[in-house]
């Protein structure tokens, strides 16, 4: 009994282990691959990991003009509420370790957390640069959860409409259920738009390619994290590194939930050796969607001024949103 | 339509309208290439106290692009020279005036020529600076010596090590 | 204004190629008010050159600035041979155009590169850097540098161009058109580059002729000027060379920044274009008017006159005049380059942009602050500006604590 009890904090810190790994590693991937798209070589596919031993060896530097306390609080608070996020998230395809009632909803939340800890960051940095950046930040936010919210009710909707008995924002719904096998073809259609929108918003969140303006290098000198160093810097990578991870998770548990055994009904292998195929096929859905959603979308578009950005978000990312719910209700109705 | 007057017209019609003040007029020509096509500019020499209506002439005739102003030293006075252009725009066209003004050191003063030209601004704050001219109607900050440069201390001047 | 707040940008900012400083009034993310201020660069080059005979300063002017290189010192040696008279062979003539348009070519696929770099499109900044790679490597191939070539001579140039290399410039060109028609596709038809330069710095074409504007920024607001087509110099008057407008792509003229770009990406193919002409017609001839150094220099020593070069470079028209006194050194030497002209253009072009449109602003008028300004070093906080002493002084005790250090060493 109290083997058991003593397991989950153990799987938990494993899994938050693995999670940094995992997304410094897919990190380092996407820059090898954008570099390759570029007809460069490009750092080696472990540069993030040196990049954080590097900083964490570097002085950190906290401004003159910066509110401290709250300063050296951001990076922390980013990081901690990424890794929390992780725990709600089906992470590696098995169950979340959290879950409770609602966990969407709370997902939702905690996916605001880190880029308001990034936002405040910036204020708190005292420094004209990094209060545009952190503006901007902000603004970003706000338009890219509206696309996000309206996906989560569709898919929460449909799921719960055809299945009410089980609990409708729980992700163990969804790896049962997968809302595309719930659809026909109109539905489908309306999935792809939701799998379109959340791409989309991938980038935003991860301050990456058309929609880097919060931290645009060639108008504010690094913007939102312009004057963290060292160990800042590093809690704040590492965030990045768990967020990319969090998010593609997200997006395969809420849209792609599929497993092999889902898959191939002849699959019917158990124990170790399916559990290990399931977590490998995890991989394959996590490398394709962080290569088209992010590395491609990054190396193939310029970036966004900060009003074209927001109005790309409400009127095409919100219209596409919609779309997809009109349609996947739609289909619901046929 | 009347073509706009070509560099020659200009400067007849600068000799006339400033008699006396206006000396030293020659033609220079420089020709290039296999076909020898041959560029033409003017150069003369024109008084200070005629020198903004001239600039008010010629911007009349044929409104000029001011290339730059140099300047030197020539030990007593000042002597700046105002490279204008005109006539661009057909092929091979362009014919340059080069307008020579002498400002004795003792009382380097000239009018700004900005409410013509807006462009000229840059280059009179330049002679400001390097030659110690006064340009008047024109701020007198600094448009490329660091501030820390002493007062008084005029690089292009010949008394001074720069 | 009370939301106001003061935003700088430089001298040092990833933006820039080369120190400037901007003073920016910011309401939100528009800005009201622009304040420049040049001269972080001025290293005194006239004045330097006030000290030194016409060829040492010939060698002098080309490092006025890295991309401009040749075109200083053909502008200055063709000063210098107008106030000397001295006489320039047909076949230099179109070797020293050659030097200058493939000059031209690697300033503009690089200011092409730069752009999307501050855009933040990055994959077109590595692209325009492998395709000026190749420029670099046909200028080392042709005169044994990168870039500052050594190719001008008072009187000529230094190397030739034989036939052996003209194969090789042929292949080369062939990849510049292909480049040209790869860039022209992707920054007339990419939605979101189209975005970001579209409407942004707009320049009226009165605006650009009040403020004497030059070059591709004088071009893309409509004035059809080009020392090339409007003044015979070099082979120039033989090719013809027509300004190149942006009316010829898109049909009209808005002055903003895209029509800038595509003025530049028009003379990329153009400059491919006339190197060809030049190789097609080079005439036959030696390569200076007289190979002695001493003996020019004899003649420069003994010259009087005054003399005015204009070029086209790729940042606009620039101007020297040189003056010679029967002396040594240069009597008077003024040094303009083609961003002194448009630097003045940037605020009024910085009218109601925003933060985001700034850096793409002054890289429109693709700035060249080496060529800009021509000062002192300040030490530390004192103010003390160094001459040419005490920089010696400086490089000496620097080799010396290398000196201990490598000694400590060992």
């Amino acid at each position: 009994m109290l083997s058991e009890i003593m397991m989950i904090p153990m799987i938990a810190a494993l899994m938050l282990l693995l999670a940094i790994i995992v997304g410094l590693f897919f990190l380092g991937l996407d820059r090898k691959i954008a570099a390759r798209f570029q007809s460069r070589i490009g750092p080696p596919i472990v540069q993030p990991f040196r990049d954080l031993v590097k900083l964490l060896a570097k002085e950190t530097i906290v401004p003159d003009n910066a509110i401290g306390w709250l300063f050296n609080l951001a990076p922390v608070i980013a990081l901690a509420s990424a890794l929390l996020l992780i725990l709600y998230l089906p992470f590696l395809g098995v169950a979340p370790i959290l879950s409770g009632y609602g966990d969407l909803i709370l997902v939702l939340y905690l996916l605001m957390l880190p880029a308001l800890a990034i936002a405040i960051g910036g204020f708190a940095s005292g420094n004209n640069y990094a209060t545009v950046g952190a503006q901007r930040k902000l603004i970003m936010m706000l338009s890219y959860e509206f696309p996000l919210a309206v996906l989560v009710m569709a898919v929460v909707w449909k799921t719960s409409s055809m299945f009410p008995d089980l609990q409708g924002f729980t992700f163990s719904t969804f790896m049962q259920h997968p809302v595309l096998t719930l659809v026909g073809p109109v539905g489908g259609f309306g999935v792809v738009l939701l799998i379109v929108t959340i791409l989309i918003a991938l980038c935003a969140e991860l301050i990456k390619g058309p929609f880097d303006n919060p931290e645009a290098d060639t108008e504010l000198a690094g913007g939102v994290l312009v004057d963290y160093s060292g160990r800042n810097l590093a809690l704040f990578l590492l965030s990045d590194a768990v967020k990319l991870c969090a998010f593609i998770t997200l997006v395969i548990g809420l849209l792609l939930p599929c497993s092999l055994g889902d898959m191939f009904s002849s699959f019917m292998y158990t124990g170790w050796l399916a559990i290990a195929a399931n977590v490998v096929f995890f991989f394959v859905k996590f490398t394709v969607i962080a290569i088209l959603g992010l590395t491609f979308v990054r190396v193939a578009f310029a970036r966004l001024k900060i009003n074209q950005a927001t109005k790309f978000f409400w009127l095409v990312s919100a219209g596409i949103s919609l779309l997809g719910l009109l349609l996947i209700s739609l289909d619901s109705m046929m | 339509m009347t073509k706009n007057p070509d560099a020659q017209e200009i400067v007849k019609r600068l000799s006339d309208k400033f008699k006396g003040k206006v000396k030293d007029i020659r033609e220079d020509k420089h020709a290039h290439g296999k076909k020898k096509n041959s560029t033409l500019a003017y150069w003369l020499t024109m008084d200070r106290s005629v020198f903004k209506d001239a600039v008010a002439e010629i911007c009349g005739l044929n409104y000029p692009f001011l290339s730059v102003i140099s300047g030197r030293d020539t030990g007593n006075e000042i002597e700046l020279i105002y490279h204008f252009y005109v006539n661009y725009g057909g092929k091979l066209q362009e014919q340059g005036i080069n307008l020579c003004v002498f400002l004795p050191k003792s009382k380097p003063e000239l009018p700004t020529i900005t409410d013509l030209i807006p462009g000229a601004l840059l280059s009179e704050r330049e002679k400001q600076e390097m030659l110690g001219v006064d340009i008047q109607g024109i701020s007198k900050e600094r448009a490329f010596l660091p501030e820390k440069h002493p007062e008084g201390n005029y690089p292009w001047r010949k008394e001074e090590n720069a | 204004m009370h939301d106001a707040y003061k935003m700088f940008l430089g001298p040092v900012h990833p933006a820039l190629e080369e120190p400037i400083f901007f003073d920016f009034k910011i309401v939100g993310e528009k800005v009201i008010a622009t304040n420049l201020k040049p001269g972080n660069a001025h290293r005194g080059i006239e004045a330097l050159g006030m000290k030194r005979n016409p060829i040492q300063v010939l060698y002098l002017s080309e490092r006025i600035c890295g991309i401009c290189s040749v075109s200083h010192a053909s502008t200055f040696s063709r000063a210098v041979e107008a106030a000397a008279g001295i006489e320039v062979p047909e076949r230099a003539d179109y070797i020293r155009t050659i030097f200058c348009e493939l000059e031209r070519l690697h300033s503009h696929i690089l200011w092409a590169g730069l752009l999307a770099h501050e855009i933040g499109f990055h994959s077109v900044l590595h692209y325009g850097m492998k395709v000026r790679e190749d420029v670099m490597d046909l200028l080392e191939y042709l005169s044994g540098n990168r870039v500052n070539y050594g190719v001008y001579v008072i009187g000529g140039v230094r190397r030739d161009i034989p036939k052996e290399k003209h194969e090789k410039i042929r292949q080369s060109i062939k990849y510049y058109n292909a480049a040209f028609e790869k860039f022209k596709d992707v920054f007339l038809n990419d939605k979101t580059i189209r975005m970001r330069t579209e409407g942004v710095g707009v320049l009226t074409k009165n605006d650009a002729l009040k403020l004497c504007a030059v070059g591709p920024t004088a071009r893309g607001s409509g004035l059809n000027k080009d020392t090339r087509q409007d003044w015979s110099y070099l082979a120039y008057g033989d090719i013809g060379v027509k300004a190149q407008l942006p009316s010829q792509v898109t049909g009209k003229i808005n002055g903003d920044v895209l029509d800038r770009t595509i003025v530049r990406l028009l003379e990329i193919k153009q400059s491919a274009e006339i190197i060809e002409r030049c190789i097609d017609q080079m005439p036959k001839g030696s390569l200076v008017s007289e190979p002695k150094a001493a003996v020019i220099l004899s003649r420069l020593k003994n010259a009087e006159g005054e003399g005015i070069a204009r070029t086209e470079a790729p940042r606009g028209e620039l101007h020297h005049y040189v003056r010679l006194a029967k002396k040594e050194v240069v009597d008077t030497w003024k040094a303009k380059a083609p961003t002194y002209n448009n630097l003045m253009a940037v605020p009024v072009m910085m009218k109601d942009a925003q933060i985001a449109d700034i850096p793409v602003i002054i890289c429109s008028i693709d700035p060249c602050i080496a060529c800009l300004d021509r000062v002192s070093i300040i030490e530390g906080n004192s103010g003390k500006s160094m001459n040419k002493y005490d920089l010696h002084e400086l490089c000496l005790r620097k080799s010396e604590m290398f000196g201990k250090i490598e000694r400590g060493h060992q």
